[in-house]
């Protein structure tokens, strides 16, 4: 059988079943993508006008309580009564509360986080990490009021309990001095319940730190005669070292802003302040203040309310700033 | 030693995971022993529980740890040891403590939990009627109004967010990213203020179901825009550029090639920004009236939602009242596992996507 040279197959092909010449339908449309871009573009652009606007109109509502109480004096002066003459809305009480019952509740999270990490991650069998996880990722979503029932109803009797015993014991130390004998309602218990809120939210970070460790370092610090103690302590918490503290920080505005479940586990104490008796029934927390004068307040209280919105909130732009750029820095594979 | 070095082996091989029979023993006696002995001391001398766990089991639990190491490895095995018993201390600390709130909700939320508690409404009701009549179904409600509008107006907001941190080259996105993650962590108390200072002082609306809707959004806006951007980068960019390629413009390229691969990616996004937001209660108590009854009308009069129920029930503090937040709580608790379930599911089908990264 005769081979037709190649070309002519091709030629005659090229003849028979020339492929149809098509038109395009519609052009592609210039216009249309710069909507769409626009679109993008003012939904980006919307995360600063909402950054803006809640500045913008906190400030404008709080500025009459600024003006009248003096700026340094309402950020950390202490007292707040509205039926005094003048009115006295400080709250430096408050905002001190808030910063100490952050620090403890994450000083007290921070080792909890990450034995849960370490264990999730290195020590457990498949199953119960699994287990472990999903429990830890479920308690992220559980909404703080129900961590206020929780606080009031089943955990604080048992807190209180706890700080009587570190009270006996301990009780020679300032920090666990205890004078009115009652153990309820103190910054220690808030710092506790905190500190189960914010828990799963380092975990998580460290968590996933963790679990993208690149499994040959671990092996080659084995081969270099490593144990596992030196391990964790020279090779992995240093490679997690900034996602630890980005995740911390996020915490830490987490659980500065924290309002309700604070709320009804705190004696707030406007008059004083409570440096460290941590087991004394007086603090102070910023959010559960607006929460518990809020109802109440007319005019002005209203104003200085919203001067106290302002200060958390710049707080804890500052804080979440901070800690997302160090999160993203210690995340390097989250960036394509 | 030179044996096992000599045998070629597997690439994720955990040496570590093998144990020798004397690790084995070391550390059968180390977690039995010291459990015994706590037992035996809790229960012949009366202690208190968690005295005896601080000042006995902890300390024999530590040294017998410490001990295991030792026998198993040599001096450099102490601080192992101590760092399992530590782990697995604060570990179990934790567990019990997370698991504590899950128990506590179900089984106080499902003694006052019944039928009616979840369509009859709070009208008629104080803090110390009986549990047989009233119950929460006009907070469930709230609840799905007011979280549907933010879901409405946030949802398009934030995946149009997504799109321009994935699609355009914008330079201003490191920024956007930089403050959307600050927004994340917007206290939701100041969310509530803002709304507050801006349309209810202002004389421009009162405290209706609306206004609590509207606080809602910087809340929500964060994990949407986050979860949909993560989503749509997990797209290959071959599937975008064929199409691109083949004529399409951007926009038709967007929504018809990379928005249905993206598809579950933006569904977990949703589900994950409505479970974020339907626990939220500080902002819903500055913008909404807490109301007794039904209203379907968000731009009129006071609305209930199931965490203002919670609050105002928690508040009231008598027993009953304490019992209707239980319930409250697990209705609100279901709502919000039924989420995380679902958006765990709608990320672990995802179609054309990349396969995620795995630990090795």
């Amino acid at each position: 059988m005769a081979i037709q040279p190649l070309d002519s197959t091709l030629e005659g092909m090229s003849n028979d079943v020339a492929p149809q010449r098509l038109k395009l339908r519609s052009k592609p449309s210039r216009t249309a993508d710069k909507i769409f871009f626009a679109v993008a573009k003012a939904a980006g652009y919307s995360s600063f006008v909402l950054v803006a606007a809640i500045l913008f109109f906190l400030m404008l509502r709080a500025w009459p309580a600024f003006e009248s109480q003096g700026v340094v004096n309402f950020i950390f002066g202490a007292g707040w009564n509205s039926t005094t003459d003048p009115q006295i809305f400080h709250m430096g009480p408050m905002l001190y509360g808030s910063l100490l019952i952050a620090a403890i509740g994450v000083a007290l999270a921070v080792p909890m986080a990450i034995s849960i990490s370490y264990f999730i991650a290195f020590m457990a069998p498949e199953r119960l990490a699994k287990i472990a996880t999903v429990i830890v990722d479920l308690l992220a979503a559980i909404p703080s009021v129900v961590i206020g029932l929780w606080g009031l109803g089943v955990f604080s009797p048992v807190a209180a309990e706890w700080g009587r015993m570190l009270s006996e014991s301990l009780g020679f130390i300032p920090v666990f001095s205890n004078a009115v004998d009652i153990f309820l309602r103190s910054p220690f218990i808030a710092s506790l319940v905190i500190a189960v809120m914010i828990v799963p939210i380092i975990s998580s970070i460290t968590r996933e730190i963790f679990s993208q460790m690149d499994q040959e370092i671990i092996k080659g610090a084995m081969a270099l005669g490593g144990t596992r103690e030196s391990i964790f302590r020279k090779v992995i918490l240093p490679t997690a070292s900034g996602g630890i503290v980005g995740g911390v920080l996020l915490a830490l505005g987490r659980a500065m802003g924290e309002t309700v479940a604070i709320f009804f586990v705190l004696n707030l104490t406007f008059d004083d302040y409570n440096w460290f008796k941590i087991l004394e029934p007086s603090g102070g927390a910023v959010a559960s203040l607006v929460l518990a004068r809020f109802n109440e307040a007319l005019d002005t209280e209203l104003s200085a309310l919203l001067a106290a919105g302002v200060v958390l909130f710049v707080v804890t732009l500052i804080v979440n700033t901070i800690a997302s750029y160090i999160v993203a820095k210690a995340q390097p594979w989250r960036k394509l | 030693m030179t044996e096992t070095l000599s045998r070629p082996r597997p690439k994720n091989a955990s040496p570590w995971v093998k144990l020798g029979s004397r690790v084995r023993f070391a550390s059968w006696t180390a977690s039995l022993l010291p459990a015994a002995i706590f037992v035996a001391a809790w229960l012949g001398l009366q202690l208190d529980f968690m005295a005896a766990l601080l000042t006995i089991f902890l300390p024999i639990q530590l040294l017998f740890g410490a001990w295991a190491g030792f026998y198993s490895y040599g001096r450099k095995g102490v601080n192992d040891g101590l760092l399992v018993v530590v782990t697995f201390f604060f570990s179990t600390f934790v567990l019990v403590l997370l698991a504590s709130v899950l128990w506590s909700v179900i089984s106080e939320g499902a003694a006052a939990l019944s039928p009616h508690f979840i369509y009859q409404n709070n009208r008629y009701i104080t803090g110390t009627t009986g549990l047989e009549i009233g119950g929460a179904g006009h907070a469930i409600l709230g609840s799905i109004i007011i979280t549907g509008i933010t879901t409405v107006i946030t949802v398009p907001l934030g995946v149009a967010t997504a799109v321009y941190l994935t699609e355009t080259r914008d330079g201003a996105r490191g920024v956007v990213r930089t403050l959307l993650q600050a927004l994340a962590g917007l206290p939701s108390v100041v969310a509530g203020l803002f709304i507050y200072s801006m349309l209810i002082v202002s004389g421009w609306s009162s405290q209706v179901g609306l206004m609590a809707s509207l606080a809602l959004i910087p809340l929500m806006l964060p994990t949407i825009a986050r979860v949909a951007e993560e989503a749509l980068r997990l797209v290959p960019a071959e599937l975008r550029n064929g199409a691109l390629a083949l004529g399409a413009p951007s926009y038709k390229a967007f929504f018809m090639v990379t928005l249905p691969a993206a598809k579950s990616g933006i569904v977990t996004a949703v589900l994950l920004g409505v479970a974020r937001i339907i626990g939220e209660t500080a902002p819903l108590i500055l913008t909404a009236v807490i109301a007794n009854e039904t209203n379907l009308n968000p731009t009129a009069g006071g609305m209930a939602t199931l965490p203002t129920y919670i609050y105002n029930f928690l508040y009231l503090g008598d027993a009953t009242s304490l019992q209707r937040a239980w319930g409250a709580a697990l209705v609100l608790l279901i709502f919000v596992g039924i989420l995380f379930v679902g958006a765990r599911l709608a990320s672990a089908t995802r179609v054309g996507s990349k396969p995620k990264r795995r630990k090795k």
